[in-house]
């Protein structure tokens, strides 16, 4: 044999990657070495996940902590709560006919004692930085406490109910808008790689700086359009008021009322991720094994599916996932346009209020959501790219 | 003429469309292969070369104006097939290609071994195990243990990726396999590895190669035929062992003076000045501005003119232009 064999270095790389080489029936491994090669594995594995894990939750602590630190504008807001149990007490004790007799300063007394007791149940007699510390550690038990000023519809003032209520007008809205622009933009993109200078490809490129508007000034219009100068959809809500009593009835009310802000948000989204897609897909097809797949003579779609999504499917998982959780912080104008009552709806809200533990556990969800997501991602670049080899252990 | 020719390359033409104009890259080349035949196509950077790889197997880029001329594989004419005809009926199965960038032409997601077995699945329809096997035969052919069929590309050297892109090459049986570049990325002791593994599967195997490169030493080794491009053109097309002894052209001349051998008393002669732009070609004789033997007539273009049977020179000096 002239030239190489395999090199040292290659066979030792081969022992340390038994994942792709004991789930191949083409290696012949001695079944004794495969199962302690599998058990090291496992044990790099659970290694890899705790590290990653104890990393991700010292970045969500942070994220948190802050949150809880700017949200109390750093124990400023101390003073406005001091001020307004103040005025509550006091509005309390003259509104009440029981006490009209007192001596003024039995009713300072009682005005003093009563904002005590308030002070203790919220603990604003400790220092912010101790409470802090507390809220914390709430927070990150996932605790989310009561809210001082909100409740939801259904009466509940637990913050994990008035999130839990928004939830689902959410997700149903912005869930559909951005499946559909991501998965149009995917596909219309790849087709549009194909035809690059065209002039379709050419007339996307022009249109994407639409997207520099935001989906809400696009509802504003369309409200306009389509709601008074031509009025074939409602303006805003979820639903008819009074909401129709049949299921099927509900549905098309709903689809009805999510028509605008879908449309709005398309508008502002699609021409600028289907620019971007195509640029991203450009790039990928000019690889070289992309040219050699098409000398091998393999059809168009085959090449496509195989050549140039198969290799760039990290990313695009990525950015899917990271799209999906982004859901989760809804869009604060656009539902104010359309009346939406979702979480953008809640968040605008709360931050009216000053209602920080609101405030707080919607931050507090977001990030833990991010967290998993990143967590999941880690294995799923190694599923879905074998270059992606998870380090560690002295091989 | 002798036997009818395998490929045959008559009057082929290709430009690019560039912002400063067209620029001819393959400018009225004319070749012709037989079976089991090792034509090298050697030629500086620039020259052409690859374009002419390119435009046999249609993958050009997006600014290549459609080809001109004709070439013929057996007899029949695939420049005017359609798509979908040439992708079915030359791409791999009469022509295979190893790409000049061989450390990536395998898809890094997928196992090397499917890759290879890939062709025979698509062309011939086989099952995915009669295919490995395939593959597995194809790669002890070219020197690779077949437990690295399960491998990723990555996980290869870039010689043993070179000899796996080779396997691909050789799975289906093609007629041609060409080869553009095939070693320039790599050492030489690799490159001296891959180039034994070409002769032998030559000469096990019966096939025509078409080896593109601007390597005179390397591709002394595998060569049949040479034909030298210069500026597009094919300016001498020889027999190996009258090309490298005995040359005609005054480009090929200087060329091989150019390159260093073994035991040499003098240095090797570079050949002075630079390729003429292919965006606008001279009119005449395109080596003329370099070349030391320049008469008058070389300011028209000189005819193809054939010195003995099966070779050929484009000058003046051969054309009978002295007087």
């Amino acid at each position: 044999m002239s030239g190489e064999s395999p090199r040292p270095a290659e066979r030792a790389h081969s022992t340390s990657a038994p994942t792709a080489a004991a789930a191949d029936d083409l290696t012949a491994t001695a079944p004794r070495r495969r199962v302690s090669e599998l058990l090291r594995d496992l044990r790099r594995l659970a290694l890899f996940a705790g590290k990653r894990l104890l990393a991700l939750l010292l970045t969500v602590l942070i994220g948190v902590y802050l949150t809880i630190v700017i949200a109390n504008m750093g124990g400023q807001i101390d003073e406005l709560r001091l001020a307004q149990i103040e005025n509550t007490v006091a509005e309390e004790i003259r509104a009440d006919p029981a006490f009209h007799d007192l001596p003024s300063e039995r009713r300072e007394q009682l005005l003093n004692d009563r904002m005590q007791i308030e002070i203790e149940r919220l603990r604003l007699d400790e220092p912010f930085l101790i409470r802090s510390v507390d809220y914390l550690r709430q927070a990150m038990l996932l605790d989310l406490g009561r809210a001082e000023e909100m409740h939801s519809d259904a009466g509940s003032r637990q913050v994990a109910q008035i999130i839990l209520e928004r939830l689902p007008a959410t997700l149903l809205l912005f869930g559909t808008a951005n499946l559909l622009v991501f998965f149009v933009a995917v596909f219309v993109a790849l087709g549009l790689s194909r035809r690059y200078g065209s002039a379709l490809d050419r007339s996307v490129i022009a249109l994407a700086p639409s997207s520099a508007a935001p989906a809400w000034f696009y509802g504003i219009f369309l409200i306009l359009l389509f709601a008074f100068v031509v009025p074939l959809l409602p303006p805003g809500g979820m639903v008819a008021a009074p909401p129709p009593s049949g299921g099927w009835a509900y549905a098309a009310s709903v689809i009805q009322h999510m028509a605008l802000p879908i449309a709005a948000m398309f508008l502002a989204q699609i021409f600028i991720s289907i620019y971007s897609w195509r640029t991203f897909f450009l790039i990928h097809s000019s690889e070289d094994y992309v040219e050699m797949a098409r000398a091998k003579g393999l059809p168009d779609a085959l090449v496509e599916q195989r050549y140039i999504l198969r290799p760039t499917l990290s990313p695009i998982v990525t950015s899917f996932l990271l799209m999906l959780i982004g859901l989760w912080s809804g869009a604060i104008i656009l539902e104010q346009v359309f009346n939406w009552p979702g979480l953008g709806t809640l968040l605008f809200e709360a931050i009216g209020h000053r209602d920080t533990p609101v405030i707080i556990g919607s931050v507090v969800i977001f990030a833990y959501l991010l967290a998993v997501t990143v967590f999941l991602l880690d294995f799923i670049y190694a599923l879905l790219d074998p270059r992606v080899r998870i380090e560690g252990g002295s091989a | 003429m002798s036997a009818p020719a395998l490929l045959e390359i008559a009057d082929l033409r290709l430009s690019y469309r560039t912002e400063s104009g067209a620029v001819r890259a393959v400018d009225g080349v004319n070749l012709e292969l037989q079976r089991n035949e090792a034509l090298v196509v050697l030629g500086e950077s620039g020259c052409g070369k690859s374009s002419l790889a390119k435009t046999l197997l249609r993958l050009l880029p997006r600014n290549a104006v459609a080809p001109e001329g004709v070439v013929r594989l057996d007899g029949e004419d695939i420049l005017g097939y359609s798509e979908e005809r040439f992708r079915r009926e030359v791409r791999w199965v009469r022509i295979a290609l190893v790409m000049q960038a061989a450390m990536n032409a395998l898809n890094p997601v997928i196992r090397v071994g499917e890759q290879v077995a890939e062709p025979l699945r698509i062309h011939r329809g086989w099952s995915r195990r009669r295919a490995l096997e395939r593959a597995a035969e194809a790669f002890s052919e070219v020197g690779i243990a077949t437990d690295f069929l399960s491998r990723y590309p990555h996980e290869l050297s870039g010689g043993m990726r070179q000899r796996a892109v080779i396997a691909m090459a050789l799975v289906t049986e093609p007629d041609i396999v060409l080869l553009d570049e095939p070693t320039s990325a790599l050492d030489v002791l690799t490159q001296a590895a891959i180039m034994n593994v070409l002769k032998r599967i030559k000469a096990e195997r019966g096939m025509s190669f078409i080896l593109i490169t601007h390597d005179v030493a390397t591709s002394s080794e595998l060569a049949d035929r040479v034909a030298l491009m210069y500026a597009g053109q094919i300016v001498e097309e020889a027999a190996a062992e009258r090309f490298f002894t005995a040359p005609a052209h005054p480009y090929s001349q200087m060329l091989m003076a150019a390159v260093p051998k073994l035991h040499q008393q003098q240095p090797p002669r570079p050949i002075p000045g630079r390729p003429p732009s292919l965006l606008d070609p001279p009119a005449g004789c395109r080596f003329a501005a370099r070349c030391p033997q320049r008469i008058d007539r070389c300011s028209e273009a000189p005819p193809s003119t054939t010195l003995a049977p099966r070779h050929r020179s484009r000058c003046w000096l051969h054309a009978g232009g002295k007087r």
